[in-house]
């Protein structure tokens, strides 16, 4: 139940839609799934006064195109990117990581983009704020933060929890952008700030439209891997992917990325040690300790730093040792 | 030779088709024309005096029929306990001071959602911030920031600030016993703060009819919340009408009066209207009440065979800023200690701490499965030090049918023994026991483990309002009519209710109606949140069966000229034995009472009372009295999965073996089994109220995280029957409602405990704590190389 | 963020209400609402089915689940206005007269309720499941109903409910 009343506006494209937020300026957002944003308008932690739904406009069902890559419209359900056979069979990381979103119904109303633009969460500030915290903390606005008071106003450690965005990253994925001046297109990656207070780097009027995933090239491989309490349900205490080539050894990494997920502003990645896993074979145990300890996981919902490095370290050894596997599989 | 056709049946549940068509009516169904709805304004801070509020601009705002403070309230304190010792402590809304987060300060009722919220948000107050204080070792010290004064009693005696309650007890000289031990150590076991998790939040509806009050509300026993609710309005009983709704879960969450439940009383009186209150999941998980967290130390010494000599236990309880059931805790702790192991020597306290929390309630187990880790856990140890097996050390110290207790209670045809016996030839635990750990596997980072632990439980005490009634009126059909005050909120009261009076009236199910849980309607009852109901009001429904049938077959023997012990019961017709021909049916033979006895239209009346020898309930403070007729008894067992790398554990499979004298319906025993195992899981691996500054940072089901589907581990149970149903005859059948998310959280731990070598010490069993046992254990290892 | 100051108007305005049509097990009804009103309000105070469960009005319990053109959906955190045209259905829709159908009749056989509160957002997330996946696993099963939490059961007897319903080789538990 929402307690305050605003408007709603559902546009016949998405060309209206970014005109309507053009015109409407702060106030407005975007609606898709909802089950981002309306629980979050429901403790008013975001108070837009217009909503633009997207339920007016049917997505485009993925497709292949002539260079090989999959275009996957923004508006496509988390459910279809399960069920999708093109997905399933061409990337079937992306279908796994959209398989372990939240649960079912969440699945079948949310979309691609809501997912990729969630907002970050915050023990505190995913809360009703009546009687609890009524301090309003940096991200709401204020002068404080309640977790970390150590943290200064330029400083946010809420966490951005997509299980699809590291994915899309590893996968060299690109985002199609639609604002009020045309389409732009940027790296996947691109659309992180890495600042929990302001988390995407989207103009006020700009939609994310397209996801397009580039093919994938011979003899690779990938491991994911979701972190979670309840195997089900729940936001990811930390999510681990990983995706490489092997040389035509079938040995050899020709390159690896490595992503995590949940434990910073944005996802996290371990650039240092993906470099030196370019052209090496790969060892592992070794590897996964130095990806664990060069990233800086951020505590939240009740995860400390230190479990989260550990479960990362163990994490990323076992999806490193599938991801060479899927590999050599593929030889 | 006993034929039932009813009881002992794994019937379907009566109120199962109104629940899956959507038709049963549940607080949120109520709607009643021209209600407003109501909304609670609570205290942002944890301590903190009221200077001032000013109601004047929410009145004022448009849609606003009703704002109340205390000032509006006649002042009467309700406590979840009112006996002399612990008389009621608590208003109905704050006054002058507020001592928690979320405390109910003011409430509105407006016409509707958005207008009662922006009311709320009119309301000016100012307070004066109190120091504030959370940890309950620190509430107790001398010059720690004063909640409320410490019990006269304690204070007394001990410098301790902060006590609203202690419970003291013992026997023997425990001293002189560990000095008799061959093996003596002491242990210190926490439990965490959790919740009931009930899916139904509290809804509560009221109606002031001119005189009368109707009052449809979440609830575990309309009696109790109608004896409050009209308490603290000034109300006699019979204003007070607490009407029927199903209850969608409660845990122990729903028994004791709420706030919002007088102010919607009280604003529906001022307002001439009905009035809603609906707490929203965040102010449950909040402002609501929660279970108890309690700290076990514990000292045991043993003989060398295993055998208890003595025990001293103490006991923390953090029962936040009233009374609530905190003091009750402190003394159920005890009974849970004494009940399952003999203990020769015993030395018990239990201190109720008041700190600036939220109020704590019962939550299923009521300390049971706090106080059952800490002693299961240990003995587990010991066990190993002395070299005994776990099954060996407990069938020596288990309890025995026919045992008189230290409270004189009696374990009567208790089944222990057996219980730990077929456990253990079930699971073959003893074979299974240690094997990872003697010999790990060596491809996996996967441990199993198998663990034991046991619980007793009472079935019912006294505490008001201490007796049931049944009413059954025979219709001249020959179908019948149940009025119970008994409560279904899940467990299957009523339908255990009907087979029983299926049984002995010889009806079938169909036949029988029942109407339940109506304050005006229906007899008094204990309510559901004792553990009491199948034996209580279950033998006072067979006693107002019994009492229906006598005057059947009174009036049936003046009709066919028999003596009444020449007649049974069949099928709705009353037969001669010597003369199977010679038969009237139901309909025929109340006719014949209302034409030849006044217009007696068969009405049997059934009580019953749980000790009824004993005056009263026992005392919270040194534990004397009697505290139960019946002890419930099992032993559950517990395998594990741990992943030495992650630390992630999980239970694979639980087995229970209980004895609850006689299973009324075992498909409705099985489903109490079954839930019970699921929320030891989650008290096991998953669930915790998590706090920062007497603040709730987890306030919804996604980082509350209750089990899912994902989480389901095998559960087979196994009963040990030690009574027999028989028609006629009283019986005393067992609890099997709560005690049972007790010893599997034993198990648990001490499967865990098998399958790493990681002893824990508190709850919950977190990846993060099994992984800094097993670093502290290879560093332990390291060090002995 | 903006602190909101009036609660019942947009930029000195009163919002606009909206006329929706939409099909509520079979019977079309015409509603008018603000936009802020969830399904789950629509279908429980507007047009008074009472069956769908408010459990969290925030999506993280499953007892507002319905059926959106075949699809569950939380009816809690969808907004009454985004459901205008659709075909829903309720756990009213379930049973024929006081014919239960075979999956209200499992969930009876099994002992797959309680408290009965979980009762009708698991009855939908499983007919949603059956009519996509008639032979579920019980992998398929865990996913289809991760959604909706039960307190009361543990959810063995759920699942083996559904398996009952779809035939696959569970006999009924009660009698």
């Amino acid at each position: 139940m929402i307690l305050y009343d605003f408007e709603y506006e559902r546009p016949g494209s998405l060309k209206e839609a970014t005109a309507l937020l053009n015109e409407s300026g702060d106030g407005a957002r975007l609606l898709a799934g909802g089950t981002d944003l309306m629980p979050n308008m429901r403790v008013e932690v975001v108070t837009p006064s217009l909503l633009v739904s997207l339920s007016g406009i049917e997505p485009a069902a993925p497709e292949k195109r002539a260079d090989g890559s999959i275009k996957i419209d923004a508006l496509t359900k988390l459910s279809d990117l399960v069920d999708d056979e093109l997905i399933k069979s061409e990337l079937p990381m992306l279908a796994e990581a959209a398989h372990t979103v939240a649960g079912n119904q969440v699945r079948v109303m949310g979309t691609l983009g809501g997912n990729l633009c969630q907002e970050t969460r915050c023990l505190y500030y995913n809360q009703k704020h009546d009687y609890q915290f009524v301090e309003p903390c940096y991200k709401r606005g204020g002068d404080c933060c309640f977790p970390f008071p150590g943290n200064d106003h330029n400083t946010c450690w809420s966490v951005y929890m997509s299980d699809i965005a590291p994915v899309l990253i590893a996968l060299d994925a690109t985002l199609e952008i639609l604002g009020p001046d045309g389409t732009r297109e940027i790296p996947m990656a691109d659309l992180f700030t890495g600042d929990g207070l302001n988390p995407f780097t989207l103009g006020a009027a700009e939609i994310v439209q397209a996801v397009i995933v580039p093919p994938l090239p011979e003899r690779f491989g990938w491991g994911y891997h979701k972190t979670t309490v309840r195997g089900g349900l729940d936001f990811g205490t930390a999510i681990i992917v990983i995706a490489l080539q092997l040389a035509e050894d079938g040995e050899t990494c020709s390159w690896a990325k490595i992503i995590y997920g949940a434990v910073g502003q944005g996802p996290l990645r371990p650039t240092t040690t993906e470099i030196s896993m370019k052209s090496a074979v790969l060892d592992p145990p070794l590897i996964a300790v130095a990806a664990s300890q060069e990233i800086s996981p951020l505590p939240h919902h009740g995860f400390n730093k230190g479990y989260l490095r550990e479960n990362i370290r163990v994490y990323t050894e076992r999806s490193l040792v599938r991801a060479i596997a899927r590999a050599r599989d593929k030889s | 030779m006993n034929h039932l056709r009813h009881v002992g049946k794994s019937v379907k549940r009566k109120d199962g088709p109104d629940k899956v068509t959507g038709r049963a009516m549940y607080c949120q169904d109520v709607k009643l024309p021209g209600m407003l709805t109501g909304r609670i304004l609570r205290s942002p801070h944890p301590h903190a005096k009221i200077v001032s509020i000013d109601l004047g601009k929410a009145k004022a705002l448009d849609g606003v029929k009703g704002v109340i403070t205390v000032e509006d309230t006649k002042g009467i304190k309700h406590g979840f306990v009112e006996t002399p010792r612990y008389p009621a402590d608590q208003e109905v809304l704050a006054r002058d001071r507020v001592v928690h987060v979320g405390e109910e300060i003011a409430a509105v009722a407006a016409i509707d959602e958005v207008t009662a919220q922006a009311a709320l948000e009119l309301i000016e107050i100012e307070y004066e911030i109190l120091p504030p204080v959370f940890d309950p070792h620190k509430a107790m010290r001398e010059g720690a920031p004063e909640i409320h004064p410490s019990h006269p009693k304690v204070a007394e005696k001990e410098s301790y600030a902060n006590i609203g309650g202690k419970t003291e007890s013992g026997w023997g000289d425990v001293e002189q016993g560990f000095a008799d031990s061959y093996y003596v150590r002491e242990d210190r076991y926490e439990s965490h703060l959790r919740t009931h998790g009930y899916l139904e939040p509290q809804v509560t509806v009221a109606q002031w009819e001119s005189d009368k009050l109707n009052v449809w509300t979440s609830s575990m026993g309309a009696f109790n919340k109608r004896a409050k609710l009209a308490k603290v309005l000034d109300l006699p009983y019979s204003s007070v009408r607490v009407h029927k709704a199903y209850v969608g879960g409660a845990f122990g969450g729903k028994v004791d009066l709420y706030s919002h439940e007088y102010c919607a009383a009280r604003l529906s009186m001022l307002t001439g209207r009905p009035v809603r209150f609906v707490a929203s999941r965040e102010e449950i998980f909040s402002a609501y009440r929660h279970g108890q967290p309690l700290v076990v130390e514990i000292k045991t010494g043993v003989k060398k065979d295993g055998t208890l000599v003595a025990q001293e236990l103490r006991i923390i309880n953090n029962s936040g800023a009233y009374r609530g059931s905190g003091v009750v805790v402190v003394f159920l702790a005890w009974g849970f200690t004494m009940a399952p192991y003999r203990v020769p020597n015993l030395k018990y306290e239990g201190y109720s701490v008041y700190t600036n929390y939220t109020v704590r309630a019962p939550q299923r187990g009521h300390g049971c499965p706090q106080v059952r880790f800490a002693i299961e856990s240990q003995l587990d140890t010991i066990a190993e030090e002395i070299g005994v097996n776990p099954i060996d050390i407990r069938l020596r110290n288990a309890r025995v049918a026919d045992e008189e207790l230290p409270n004189k209670d009696n374990t009567h045809e208790a089944g222990l023994q057996d219980c730990i016996k077929i456990a253990a030839e079930k699971t073959d635990l003893v074979a299974k026991y240690g094997r990872d750990r003697k010999s790990p596997p060596k491809d996996s980072s996967i441990r199993h483990g198998i663990g034991i632990g046991i619980s007793a439980y009472m079935s019912g005490t006294l505490i008001y309002p201490n007796g049931s009634g049944v009413i059954i009126k025979m219709n001249d059909d020959g179908s019948a009519v149940v009025l119970t005050g008994a409560i279904d909120l899940g467990q299957g009261a009523e339908t255990i209710i009907t087979q029983i009076v299926a049984e002995e009236l010889s009806l079938e199910m169909d036949d029988i109606k029942i109407v339940s849980s109506d304050t005006d309607t229906t007899p008094q009852d204990i309510g559901a949140w004792i553990s009491g109901l199948t034996y209580v009001t279950g033998n006072a429904a067979r006693q107002a069966a019994t009492n229906a049938r006598v005057k059947l077959l009174g009036v049936a023997a003046e009709q066919m000229n028999v003596t009444a012990d020449d007649l049974y019961l069949d099928n709705k017709e009353i037969i001669s034995q010597s003369n199977p021909d010679n038969r009237l049916s139901y309909q025929q033979v109340i006719a014949a009472s209302v034409a030849n006895h006044h217009g007696d239209t068969v009405i049997g009346e059934g009580f019953w009372r749980t000790m009824r020898d004993e005056p009263n309930h026992p005392s919270l403070a040194t534990t004397k009295g009697r505290w139960t007729e019946n002890y419930a008894y099992s032993a559950q067992t517990a395998e594990v999965e741990v992943d030495l790398d992650t630390g992630e554990a999980k239970l694979v499979k639980a087995l229970t073996v209980h004895d609850c004298g006689f299973p009324i319906n075992p498909g409705l025993v099985k489903g109490q089994i079954d839930g019970q195992v699921s929320m030891a899981l989650g008290h096991a691996f998953m669930e915790e109220i998590l706090t920062k500054d007497g603040y709730t940072l987890n306030t919804s089901w996604l980082d509350y995280r209750m089990p899912t589907i994902h989480n389901m581990a095998e559960s087979e149970d196994a009963d040990v029957i030690t009574e027999q149903y028989e028609v006629g005859q009283s019986y005393r059948t067992k609890e099997v409602g709560e005690g049972l998310v007790s010893g599997i959280l034993a198990a648990i731990a001490n499967a865990i405990y098998d399958a790493t070598g990681v002893r824990l010490h508190s709850t919950p069993f977190s990846p993060e704590k099994i992984l800094k046992g097993l670093r502290e254990l290879e560093r332990q290892q390291k060090a002995a190389e | 963020m903006d602190q909101i100051t009036d609660r019942t108007t947009v930029n000195g305005k009163k919002s606009r209400s909206r006329v929706l049509e939409m099909s509520i097990n079979g019977e079309t009804h015409e509603i008018t609402v603000k936009p802020r009103v969830m399904l789950l309000e629509a279908i429980r105070d507007k047009i008074g089915l009472t069956g769908t469960k408010d459990g969290c009005e925030s999506g993280t319990c499953g007892a507002c689940t319905v059926l959106v053109d075949g699809q569950p959906t939380l009816s809690c955190i969808s907004l009454a206005v985004e459901n205008e045209g659709k075909d829903i259905r309720t756990v009213e829709d379930l049973a024929d007269g006081d014919n239960l159908n075979f999956l209200q009749e499992a969930f009876l056989d099994q002992g797959g309720t309680q408290c009965g509160f979980c009762t009708p957002g698991m009855l939908m997330s499983a007919t949603a499941l059956l009519e996509k996946n008639p032979k579920p696993t019980r992998d398929d099963i865990n996913k289809a109903l991760e959604g909706n939490l039960c307190r009361c059961t543990g959810y063995n007897s759920i699942v083996d409910s559904i398996l009952q319903a779809s035939d696959q080789g569970v006999k009924p538990r009660l009698l």
